[in-house]
């Protein structure tokens, strides 16, 4: 069977991605290996990548959430999302509690509550369009917007916020970019 | 396949042609005071009354209100940018806010929210309130049998004490949870 197909249809030996849909960028993210670090190097913290696809929730309304958990520990975020109202919420914390449970398991990580949310985005999913009646015989189109959830989990505690730029760190970067000016095309 | 009228911009726009129309049908009869086509062009001094001006006052002063305001509806002048969008999407306060009264409940060692029952415990309470009523129903047997006495909950082991003299006792087949405190 495997000559038949070699010399006839050289292109039916192709893989169709027919099997488990086909792997988004965000899942394959999981899949990277480093090579073992040198004796030296500080330790490089474990990177879980999660995400859920087409969640029949809106990409907007998701990305208050998303916004909402960025930059949070694990813990932190999931009691936020616990007692938030949003029907988003339960999903992302769904997520994050998986996210977790194939930390432990599978990416080495040692405590469950030593991870911090590096990224947490809301991305677009696959529309339909249908139509809303209206009175008088009039219509809309209306949109069933679907949407992905991504997020990527680190290993050590939340890094500490940026503080607010003030006048003074603006006014020393003006000057600082005046200072460093050059002149182009001379000697 | 019934074809549907389209929406609004071109409804406005037969509404206006519409009351177009009907504004040149009364046209003869708004300019009846200076220009009858029919009415005779009286030298008296009288003023010509016809019949129309009596009307045409209200009705000219109507239909240039009605297509006034048809005209002058609000209406976004230029397209919102997405920039501009975003600026008032991602405001601070339409952000969601960090609730900051979230605690641990020392019973059961979920969160709670500060002013709010324990959800875990809540539930927990409600499914054995849940099992005792089920119990007082197989008692009473259907309903208005409920007697004018007190009921008392007995668990395993429990033997009603002198107190629970004249009391309805509804027996439970199980230990007694700890948040279930005997009198």
């Amino acid at each position: 069977r495997w000559l038949a197909a070699g010399s006839l249809f050289p292109l039916s030996c192709i893989h169709t991605s027919t099997s488990l849909q086909k792997l988004g960028k965000w899942e394959k993210k999981n899949r990277v290996v480093y090579p073992p670090q040198l004796p030296g190097e500080p330790r490089r913290p474990a990177e879980i990548y999660h995400c859920r696809r087409e969640i029949k929730y809106s990409n907007n309304k998701m990305w208050y959430l998303a916004k909402l958990i960025q930059g949070m520990s694990i813990d932190q975020a999931l009691a936020q999302l616990e007692f938030s109202d949003k029907k988003g919420a339960k999903v992302i914390k769904e997520v994050l509690l998986e996210a977790q449970e194939m930390a432990v398991r599978n990416h080495n990580v040692e405590f469950k509550s030593n991870l911090h949310i590096a990224i947490s985005m809301a991305g677009r999913g696959k529309y339909v369009k249908r139509i809303r009646y209206h009175g008088k015989g009039l219509f809309g189109i209306m949109n069933i917007s679907r949407c992905h959830y991504f997020v990527k989990l680190v290993e050590g505690p939340p890094p500490p916020p940026e503080p607010p730029t003030t006048g003074f760190d603006q006014a020393k970067e003006y000057v600082q970019q005046l200072r460093s000016r050059t002149l182009v095309n001379t000697l | 396949l019934v074809v549907l009228p389209s929406p609004l911009p071109r409804i406005r726009a037969l509404l206006q042609r519409c009351w177009g129309r009907l504004e040149r049908g009364l046209l003869p009869g708004l300019s009846g005071g200076q220009n009858p086509p029919w009415g005779p062009a009286l030298a008296v001094q009288a003023p010509a009354f016809l019949p129309q001006p009596a009307n045409d006052p209200s009705e000219s002063n109507e239909a240039p209100r009605l297509l006034d305001s048809i005209l002058w509806m609000a209406a976004p002048k230029k397209r919102r940018t997405i920039e501009v969008n975003r600026c008032r999407r991602r405001n601070p306060n339409k952000l969601i806010k960090v609730k900051r009264n979230i605690d641990v409940c020392p019973e059961c060692g979920n969160l709670k929210q500060k002013h709010v029952l324990c959800g875990y415990c809540y539930k927990k309470v409600k499914a054995e309130t849940r099992l005792i009523r089920l119990e007082i129903q197989k008692k009473e047997g259907g309903p208005f049998n409920t007697p004018t006495v007190e009921t008392v909950v007995l668990y395993d082991g429990e033997k009603p004490t002198e107190k629970d003299e004249g009391k309805r006792i509804i027996e439970r087949a199980r230990k007694r949870p700890s948040w279930f405190v005997q009198n």
